[in-house]
């Protein structure tokens, strides 16, 4: 049980005040972190966190809500395996952003993860990504924790990736013989070379250990702790596109909490005196359809939630604009309404990490100046 | 492009080999890549030229699930067991592993042919179609992937493109990838017999909201939820998750004494009438009777929809011609798609016309690069199928392991859109590491081709000539030419 809470509920209107009209930085240099955690496949917000205070949660989903949810306030429970994060709100340094979403109802993972890491109404609509155009304007560096350098990074101009190889007997040539590849090739690829190039092994982590999630959140953690290190890390957890057998209390989705939870707590632990300077936040696609299908999964929808945590965040609130789950008041009768729009919730981690003001945030980094601004709620 | 036959083969496919015969009339030998019939070759061992692929590891689609209903309630029999000694299980479940390892051979298959087979344009085209109608790997279905890559996909080739779609969709392995086998209509018999014993079953509209997106249609077609759910009303019924097809099948025909069909045809058509929704649908406009024969006329219509060619036209093009693919030349393909209704021999044969013609180059995957490299450089990697369950490969990784570094197997599992056509998408440190690595460790196979070989006969650039150039050693010699943008770009 938690001992404080701040619950916003009520109307939309008046939510979310509009931003200052000042230019530029509000801050003079950058100090906070970014981590986004991408949860690909639709994370369930309604099983991760139940509405328990809404009589039709029970009406809607006979099987698909927790036994033993912890209570948070009279209307929001968490999922029990979200035990770090909910110590985290105890302590005053998470909160939950409850039916919202992305304003994107095509409910295709492809389109819906586009919008979510272009940040552009319009699917496939740019070639770079919100969090790297923020890092862009603030001049910061970043890594991605995958294979691949995810779109939502790209547009700054300095980024990276990192996952360990597991090849055996397998080495880099000279940076010499580097650089002669690199010759050869112009844009991208040779911008990704001259990095291979020019890091140091240890720059580039340590090869062949472990390439999941937790073990990718704690190397985050490491890099983010140094001082020069980059200010951004991405890291993605997969498999949330759970149509058949999702678990309430037990199953693939509430293991994917704790995935999650224990994500929350290595980086934590990893970044040490600089998680007072962080904020850490989750982002899925989509939301999954109130009521449960026939193979006890739910299908791809429409709101969800998003959970933060991270020493930026001052108090916990969870904060909401409830929709109600009664089937006039879902989103084309089947799907929970988003009525706060995630972009907000990002263009407030970005003030409070990189210091750009949210009029700067919302016409450069999502081409959006109408986007309502969050930061109070979230961090005042 | 076309004045280089060696050039031409890695557009095409993978290029040719320092012993390989150069065709001598390059329209005589597309000829024979698009309408040939070739047998599969491999290595037995390490050195050993190529060989006819043994029968024995052809495994057929109900061999497979017998080792799929193997490996998991024999594995867990033995785990449970109270009988047989602590010290004893692990062996014997690594001999249950070693034994029911059909994906291993798949794998072996999907190198060797790629590195020795004489069918390149049909491995590549393979390879697309794999893609596009992906099933994502790992556990049980790692069982049937490989039936699903040569037989659905490979076998049907020189058929027509709504042929390779209902095959696709009633494949256990894509019933079982996209949740169909959980599905149950909901005016079903399976339904209100679930009711009753107090379970929730009900429809997953998964499968249904794919093959109109990814597989067919896909969004431009401006379908609605009420399409999707009258997909998915049409496909259920049909599935069983590929580890329990077997024990499926017995149950039924215990349980129900009127069931008529054999094991074999119960895999061919994976359809449990109990569960099925009886009635009509109505997708796009048109309606569908109850049977499981409704789900052959939904994928007809979806073949035959404009939107369907024009989509798969375009993706052609994208993974054959690359991202400068005009518009003209997509017609092209998309006017052979259209006259022939979905022949797939001509859709492939517009397409490599296409190509012949274009000016454009398409970045190569990873494991296009890679099969390109060993084949050209004749670097000699395979550890041969008799070799299967040791570990000397010449590459120090398992050719599994080596896939999934790559980032770009399809015995992983992955998101059901496949692996990007779009170069951006493939381009990381991390990435040209793991390609940069590769090289090197393809140069300790032995290859045939030095660096400045392989740049003289693809004609490489001055640029990339004069890097190659430049280095002191063969090793980077070698590495640079592969990893110059002239290799990885074709």
């Amino acid at each position: 049980m938690l001992t404080r809470r701040h619950f916003l509920s009520g109307t939309g209107a008046g939510l979310f005040l509009s931003g200052y009209p000042v230019h530029g930085f509000t801050k003079e240099a950058v100090s906070g972190r970014i981590v986004v955690l991408l949860l690909e496949g639709g994370m369930d917000g309604l099983l991760a966190v139940p509405p328990i205070g809404d009589d039709n949660l029970l009406k809607q989903r006979k099987a698909l809500v927790a036994s033993k949810a912890l209570k948070i306030n009279p209307l929001f429970a968490l999922h029990p395996n979200f035990k770090t994060f909910s110590k985290m709100l105890a302590n005053e340094e998470a909160s939950i952003i409850h039916a919202t979403s992305f304003p994107y109802t095509g409910r295709s993972h492809f389109e819906g993860q586009n919008v979510l890491q272009g940040g552009l109404l319009n699917p496939f609509s740019s070639k770079t990504g919100w969090l790297g155009r923020a890092m862009g304007i603030a001049k910061i560096t970043g890594k991605a924790m995958s294979l691949q350098a995810p779109l939502i990074i790209k547009g700054a101009t300095d980024y990276d990736n990192f996952y360990p190889e597991h090849l055996r007997n397998a080495r880099l040539p000279s940076a010499e013989v580097l650089k002669l590849i690199q010759d050869t090739h112009e844009g991208s690829i040779a911008r990704a070379i001259d990095k291979l190039r020019r890091s140091s092994k240890s720059m580039r982590g340590r090869r062949g250990s472990a390439r999941d999630p937790l073990s990718l959140a704690s190397e985050a953690g490491r890099s983010l702790r140094e001082v020069d290190g980059p200010k951004v890390a991405v890291i993605t957890i997969p498999q949330f596109d759970d149509h058949a057998e999702i678990g309430s209390d037990t199953g693939h989705h509430p293991e994917l909490f704790t995935l999650i939870d224990n994500a929350f707590d290595n980086l934590r632990n990893n970044l040490q005196e600089q998680w007072a300077n962080t904020i850490v936040l989750t982002m899925t696609e989509f939301g999954r359809t109130v009521k449960e299908n026939g193979s006890a999964g739910t299908d791809h929808g429409y709101g969800s939630v998003g959970l933060l945590a991270g020493g930026l965040i001052k108090r916990s609130s969870v904060i909401a604009n409830w929709p109600g789950l009664s089937t006039g008041e879902l989103y084309e009768k089947r799907d929970l309404y988003a009525t706060i729009d995630y972009r907000s919730v990002c263009a407030a981690c970005i003030e409070a990490a990189f210091g750009l003001d949210h009029d700067v945030i919302a016409e450069e980094v999502f081409q959006d100046k109408n986007i309502p601004r969050a930061y109070t709620h979230i961090f005042g | 492009m076309y004045d280089n036959r060696h050039q031409w083969a890695r557009k095409i496919g993978f290029g040719f080999g320092p012993e390989a015969d150069l065709p001598s009339n390059l329209e005589v030998w597309n000829h024979t890549q698009l309408h040939n019939k070739f047998s599969v070759i491999g290595v037995s061992n390490r050195g050993a030229g190529p060989i006819p692929w043994p029968s024995e590891y052809n495994y057929s689609l109900e061999d497979r699930l017998k080792k799929a209903d193997i490996y998991t309630h024999e594995i867990k029999r033995i785990e449970k067991s109270k009988t047989i000694k602590k010290e004893d299980k692990k062996r014997l479940i690594k001999n249950v592993r070693d034994e029911t390892d059909v994906s291993k051979l798949d794998i072996y298959r999907f190198w060797n042919s790629a590195i020795y087979g004489e069918d390149m344009f049909q491995q590549r085209l393979t390879h697309f179609w794999t893609n596009h109608f992906t099933v994502g790997g790992s556990g049980r279905r790692n069982f049937v992937l490989g039936d699903f890559i040569y037989r659905v996909i490979h076998g049907n080739l020189n058929s027509s493109f709504d042929q390779l779609l209902y095959e696709v969709t009633t494949h256990i392995g894509m019933l079982d990838y996209l949740d169909n086998a959980d599905s149950v209509g909901e005016k079903s018999k399976a339904f209100y017999a679930a009711k009753t014993r107090g379970k929730t079953v009900g429809l997953n509209d998964n499968l249904g909201r794919e093959l109109l997106e990814l597989h067919t249609v896909s969004l431009a077609r401006g379908y609605t939820e009420k399409d999707i759910r009258g997909a998915a009303k049409v496909l259920a019924g049909w599935g069983v998750n590929a580890d329990n097809v077997i024990r499926k099948y017995q149950k039924e025909r215990k349980t129900k004494p009127g069931w008529p069909v054999s094991l074999t045809d119960f895999i061919a058509e994976p359809y449990i009438r109990d569960r099925a929704e009886p009635g009509y649908k109505t997708v796009l406009g048109q309606k569908f009777s109850s049977g499981a024969h409704a789900l052959r006329n939904l994928t007809d219509m979806l073949a035959s929809d404009d939107h369907t060619a024009r989509y798969l036209s375009k993706k052609l093009a994208l993974h054959f011609v690359g991202e400068g693919a005009t518009d003209e030349e997509i017609q092209i393909i998309y006017g052979a798609w259209r006259k022939s209704k979905g022949d797939l021999n001509k859709v492939h044969k517009a397409t490599l016309e296409v190509i012949k013609n274009t000016r454009s180059k398409k970045f190569l995957w990873p494991t296009t690069w890679m099969f390109q490299a060993i084949r050209i450089s004749g670097a000699d990697v395979m550890p041969g199928f008799n070799m299967k369950f040791t570990k000397k490969s010449e590459l120090s990784n398992e050719p599994r392991e080596i896939l999934k570094e790559l980032g770009n197997s399809f015995w992983t599992q992955r998101q059901p859109d496949g692996y990007s056509e779009i170069k951006e998408n493939w381009i990381s440190t991390e990435h040209l590491d793991r390609r940069i690595k590769m090289a090197s460790k393809i140069f300790t196979a032995k290859p045939k081709r030095s660096g400045e070989e392989i740049a003289e006969i693809l004609d490489f650039s001055d640029r990339s000539k004069r890097s190659i150039k430049m280095a002191s050693d063969k090793r980077s010699k070698f590495i640079i030419a592969l990893c110059s943008a002239d290799f990885m770009e074709v």
